[in-house]
């Protein structure tokens, strides 16, 4: 049984203007109370499409503009919140949250869900804070919708970073998770049989601490596990089950989409990362002729683990890509 | 040891004293006034103090050293090796290797905080200020019950909890110690680092200095250190976490009447303040040195 963290019993804060059906729709699940900020967005604001509110936020100023994108929709745009108050000292950063947590709508429709519609989401976003062209990065299933834009928009795309991205088009799947299927009921929980339907709709809160557990593997990772776990529980199994039948490229397409990419392109894989294998990672660098920095000893989510190394490379990627030092 | 440090020391040296024992110390950057790092010894070393010495370096030249009994410096093995007054002398006989005639001390608990205070109140000259992380001032209040639950000298029937206080158990896991001590005085959560590089800074150490330096025949009475305390005239600055596992929160008070120095309490804070809030820690011990030079000028 996971203990939530204390700031979710805490009051909800004063949310964001958001009037119409969306409020409605948000209303219906406990708000967290937010933990202080080292930087607050200068706007934010919602785009729709097709009846989806998603929200975002702008920080800074300065070009190239950064967009980091939502990751699985496990959790929301905070995972980032120890790369933007870095990069916005130098340049424009907008961040939003994916469809299915965070402010942001959770549609009950698995096509709502589709990689496409993630991608759909960036753009609109650009369009609405009137951003041409962004360096995207990306984290994890992140990936999939970085590599859909850069390889689909090109005139909308400076440079393209990838975390421990979730790439089929080449590399292996992770050994340990192979034996277990998502959709089946299975006679175990235990391990990574807790990354099935059956076992999130028995318990979440187990699923969510035995996730985190093994993205954030190093040493001294209590902070970031109880962060994720807290944003974990701003949705629910039901919206993530839904999301779970949302279409992905094949790994033909995912390789396809790599060959497309002409931007300028860096992977940060962590060489133990436990969620998705590293090879993924590198098959990527080297099928976009991108730069690999591979993590030694780092685990699923580098970026909060160990932000300072992170940030350090991000900057000399955007400066390579026209941004400041 | 100076292997992936954020900063590195710019001179290092030791110094002897007059009973042959070699003190290590570093200097780190430059600008006045100079802020002296007080180690927590021989328990721990200078490297508690990782968390303040790049930041405070870039604008003070910094010097920390290694507290008898740990780190680079020697470790003897008897009680009087370890009184009040080798300790403040230790911390002299660094200020004078250094040419340091004058500094803001900075310590934390007994090891830091009293040693501050004596060398404050017999030579006034050459302390600027003080800045008392988690005032172990001893008996300016009562120590918490646990401190006394079990005999320290005898052989106990248990090794749980506070029974680890015991120099039979030092003698056996010493490890276990360090672990258990670590764990209760830094007891935020998110603190397993913390936990981590104190424990390995215990073991770096001696158990015959610990036990030694529980030995130490210092003959402390109540009267005659509030006498001392008293007798601080320097400013001062006082912080405390409201958890402190290993120093009431009654001392830091108690130092705060006698001297007049105001308290920062630190909402939630054990002990490590330094180690655990170094954000905090830092921009206390800022706004206080600069505090002290505008007023200076």
């Amino acid at each position: 049984m996971v203990r939530a963290p204390e700031r979710l019993t805490e009051a909800a804060p004063a949310r964001t203007a958001a009037p119409g059906t969306a409020e409605l729709r948000t209303a219906e699940r406990p708000a967290a109370a937010e933990q202080a900020r080292a930087r607050y967005p200068r706007t934010t604001g919602y785009i729709e499409r097709d009846g989806v509110r998603v929200f975002y936020e702008v920080y800074g100023s300065g070009e190239p503009t950064v967009l980091l994108l939502p990751t699985w929709s496990i959790i929301h745009s905070r995972h980032w919140k120890l790369q933007i108050p870095d990069l916005a000292r130098r340049q424009r950063v907008i961040a939003f949250d994916g469809r299915g947590n965070g402010r942001s709508d959770r549609p009950t429709e698995s096509a709502a869900y589709d990689e496409r519609e993630f991608a759909l989401d960036a753009l609109a976003v650009m369009d609405a804070t009137q951003t041409p062209k962004a360096v995207i990065v990306g984290l994890s299933l992140g990936g999939v919708r970085g590599l859909l834009l850069a390889a689909e928009h090109p005139e909308r795309v400076v440079g393209a970073v990838f975390i421990c991205p979730v790439y089929r088009g080449g590399g292996e799947p992770l050994a340990e998770r192979a034996p277990y299927s998502w959709e089946d009921e299975l006679d175990t929980d235990e391990g990574w049989a807790k990354y099935n339907k059956h076992a999130w709709r028995r318990d979440y809160g187990s699923f969510l601490e035995f996730f985190f557990g093994r993205m954030f593997n190093e040493p001294h990772s209590t902070k970031p596990i109880e962060d994720c776990i807290g944003w974990g529980l701003e949705t629910t199994a039901e919206t993530l089950v839904t999301a779970q039948y949302a279409s992905l490229p094949t790994p033909e397409e995912a390789r396809a989409l790599a060959g497309r990419v002409r931007c300028p392109v860096l992977v940060i894989q962590g060489s133990r990362d436990e969620i998705v294998s590293a090879s993924r990672g590198i098959a990527l660098a080297e099928h976009t002729h991108g730069r690999l920095a591979l993590l030694e000893g780092s685990g699923h989510g580098p970026h909060v683990r160990d932000p300072i190394k992170v940030n350090l490379i991000l900057r000399d990627f955007l400066h390579r890509v026209g941004g400041p030092r | 040891m100076q292997d992936g440090r954020a900063r590195v020391a710019e001179t290092s040296g030791r110094v002897e004293r007059p009973d042959g024992i070699g003190i290590a110390y570093e200097v780190f950057g430059s600008g006045d006034p100079t802020l002296v790092l007080i180690p927590s010894a021989p328990i721990v070393h200078s490297r508690q103090w990782k968390g303040q010495v790049p930041y405070l370096s870039r604008r003070n030249r910094v010097i920390t050293y290694d507290g008898r009994g740990n780190g680079r410096s020697d470790r003897p093995a008897e009680g009087a090796a370890y009184t009040d007054r080798e300790m403040v002398d230790d911390l002299v006989a660094v200020m004078d290797a250094t040419e340091t005639r004058r500094a803001v001390l900075i310590g934390l608990c007994i090891d830091g905080v009293w040693r501050a205070i004596q060398l404050a109140a017999e030579q006034p000259g050459r302390v600027l200020g003080i800045v008392a992380f988690a005032v172990g001032v001893p008996l300016l209040a009562p120590r918490h019950p646990w401190w006394g639950a079990f005999s320290f000298e005898d052989e106990l029937p248990t090794d749980e909890g506070w029974a680890k206080v015991n120099r039979h158990y030092w003698r056996r896991d010493y490890a276990g110690f360090a672990r258990f001590f670590f764990t209760e005085i830094t007891s935020e959560p998110h603190s397993t680092k913390q936990i981590d590089d104190a424990v390995e800074w215990a073991l770096e150490g001696s158990v015959d200095a610990m036990v030694a330096d529980a030995e130490a025949p210092n003959g402390r009475d109540l009267a005659a250190i509030e006498g001392v305390c008293r007798a601080v005239r320097c400013p001062m600055l006082i912080v405390h976490g409201t958890e402190d596992t290993c120093q009431p929160i009654a001392r830091a008070h108690r130092l705060s009447e006698l001297t007049g120095a105001p308290v920062v309490v630190v909402e939630g804070a054990d002990h490590m303040i330094p180690g655990r809030h170094p954000v905090k820690a830092n921009l206390l011990i800022r706004e206080f040195v600069d505090g002290i030079a505008g007023g200076a000028a």
